[in-house]
């Protein structure tokens, strides 16, 4: 029965001609768009990315913890559930980052000895990057001796995951938008497909076609022409970022900076196809669902 | 195919004849598309195995509609209808295509699906059932020589003139060896010829045991046939006229 099926899909991919061709258009326009947005939020979310990596969580050590009493500290700290790696800075190399910075001696000429803390640079994995994940590590190191006071960007934190989760939302609900559209255009299309076929519906109900049977060829070619609509839409934003970014380099590193603008992985061109596929067999399937039979 | 149409007893070894109970049956049957207006109007009528029944009447009559509640493309509003045992009204979503399976209906204008071959067309009534493609080649070839155009299988319908087609419908029905063969106005685009061969080829089917009800008002075919006649007039089953042929 699937294999009367696959034929029966395969004719009618083969005589949907124009009206088969709209479904695969309205896909690949729906998919490019979504397309386009996704390739805007990864690369800004690796942008983000970049700046989270630098955020830095600094615990000053009290006095008189010794070098390898504070490797010690660092080794147990790395073990704090969100810790990706620490990095210990003694006083000395405290001073010295102090003094180059200070650009010279004239400010520090009267000063006595070294005020300076012994610090460790507590980088955490960016998943960890929320306010939620650096209560965890203040609590944690709260219990630790040898920490004396713990200095970290809460509000750039807080900011940064506040961008990170609008620019999702504002993704999911243009994708959803987008999708719902192209979901009741290709209903429509492909429903107009069916009353063109009207007659070879009605034929196979009259010879005892069950709604499966007559069904599943429309679910079928819709999937296909999702397939094809992702791979026409993935070639289209494949041809337009080979040819756009090279002209808009300077403008993109204004919003990128230093980060070189990514394609889609092979997962990511998967999942768009797939998006199509699904977008294909939904239109048909909603198409279907008003059918006489 | 010849001139004459031949008259044979029903076999009652056939796959068609397994229960005793007449296949058709209908019980006060009315129908309204128009509030008013009867298509047919408190109809009653059986069919047994194996017989030949045509069924005539003026164009509006309610011929069509008779025969489209036989295989539920449309449902009785009065009465009661049973088609091999099942009752049309109560039939529910996978009723209707089970029952459709144990009935082969030609149609007027052949329904054919045009952009399939011809071996395809007739293919479909066992594809439907998920007959296995060997088997299908089979018994399609064995149906379209049987109507006399197994040389014809890999052509189009268009390519084929109207008797042909009409000839793939009946191949089309009588594939699947239904139990119930249901022609409406089979012979209306034919000569004289060739609506003798195709009443020949329906009256083998009930030969085998197929219960058959042909709507036609093709008198030349009832005055050979001998064969019962039900006339149907303003949606009435009456007495069919005198000079119609009615066998006994």
């Amino acid at each position: 029965m699937t294999g009367i099926v696959l034929r029966s899909a395969w004719r009618g991919l083969q005589g949907a001609g124009f009206m088969g061709g709209v479904a695969v258009v309205t896909i690949a326009i729906a998919l490019f768009m979504l397309g386009a947005f996704a390739l805007v939020v990864v690369n800004m979310e690796g942008l983000l990315d970049d700046f989270g990596r630098e955020l830095e969580v600094t615990a000053y050590l009290e006095d008189g913890i010794d070098e390898v009493e504070a490797e010690d500290l660092a080794r147990r700290v790395e073990t704090v559930e969100g810790v990706e790696f620490v990095r210990h800075t003694g006083k000395d190399e405290a001073l010295a980052r102090f003094r180059a910075m200070a650009g010279g001696a004239a400010l520090l000429e009267g000063l006595e000895g070294n005020p300076l803390p012994a610090s460790l640079g507590i980088f955490l994995r960016s998943e960890h990057r929320t306010p939620e994940g650096l209560a965890i590590l203040q609590a944690a190191l709260d219990g630790l001796p040898g920490i004396d006071e713990l200095a970290h960007g809460q509000e750039w934190v807080d900011g940064y995951a506040r961008l990170a989760a609008l620019l999702r939302v504002v993704g999911y609900a243009l994708g959803a938008v987008l999708s719902l559209a192209t979901l009741l255009i290709v209903a429509n299309t492909i429903r107009l497909g069916i009353y063109a076929r009207r007659d070879e519906i009605d034929i196979l109900e009259w010879v005892g076609a069950s709604r499966f049977f007559v069904r599943a060829p429309f679910l079928v070619e819709g999937s296909v022409q999702g397939v094809l609509g992702g791979c026409v839409a993935a070639a289209l934003l494949a041809l337009a970022f080979g040819l756009l970014v090279p002209e808009l380099r300077y403008g993109l590193a204004f919003f990128l900076g230093n980060a070189a603008p990514r394609f889609f992985d092979a997962g990511e061109l998967v999942r768009l196809i797939g998006g199509g596929a699904s977008l294909g067999l939904g239109g048909a399937g909603l198409a279907l669902l008003g059918g006489k039979s | 195919m010849t001139a004459d149409v031949k008259v044979r007893k029903p076999d009652p070894s056939s796959p068609a004849m397994r229960t005793g109970d007449a296949p058709v049956r209908m019980y006060g049957v009315s129908k309204s598309y128009l509030p008013g207006t009867w298509a047919l109007q408190d109809v009653s009528l059986e069919v047994s195995r194996g017989e030949f029944v045509f069924l005539t009447g003026a164009s509006g009559a309610g011929k069509t509609t008779l025969l489209k509640l036989l295989f539920a493309a449309e449902r009785p509003d009065e009465g009661q209808i049973l088609v091999l045992g099942r009752n049309i009204a109560r039939l529910g979503g996978g009723g209707v295509p089970a029952l459709r399976r144990r009935v082969g209906v030609v149609f007027q204008d052949f329904k054919l699906l045009t952009r399939r071959t011809v071996e395809e067309n007739v293919g479909v009534a066992l594809d439907v059932v998920g007959c296995p493609r060997r088997e299908t080649r089979s018994r399609v070839f064995n149906a379209l020589r049987q109507v006399g155009l197994h040389d014809r299988r890999k052509h189009l319908p268009l390519a084929l003139s109207g008797g042909e087609q009409q000839r793939v419908a009946v191949a089309r029905a009588l594939v699947g060896e239904p139990e119930i063969l249901l022609a409406d106005e089979p012979t209306g685009n034919l000569d004289s010829e060739l609506s003798t061969g195709i009443i020949e080829l329906m009256m083998a089917a009930a030969d085998r045991g197929t219960a058959v009800i042909v709507a036609t008002h093709d008198r030349s075919l009832l005055v050979r046939s001998g064969r019962r006649i039900l006339h149907l007039e303003n949606g009435g089953i009456v007495e069919p006229p005198e000079d119609s042929g009615a066998g006994p």
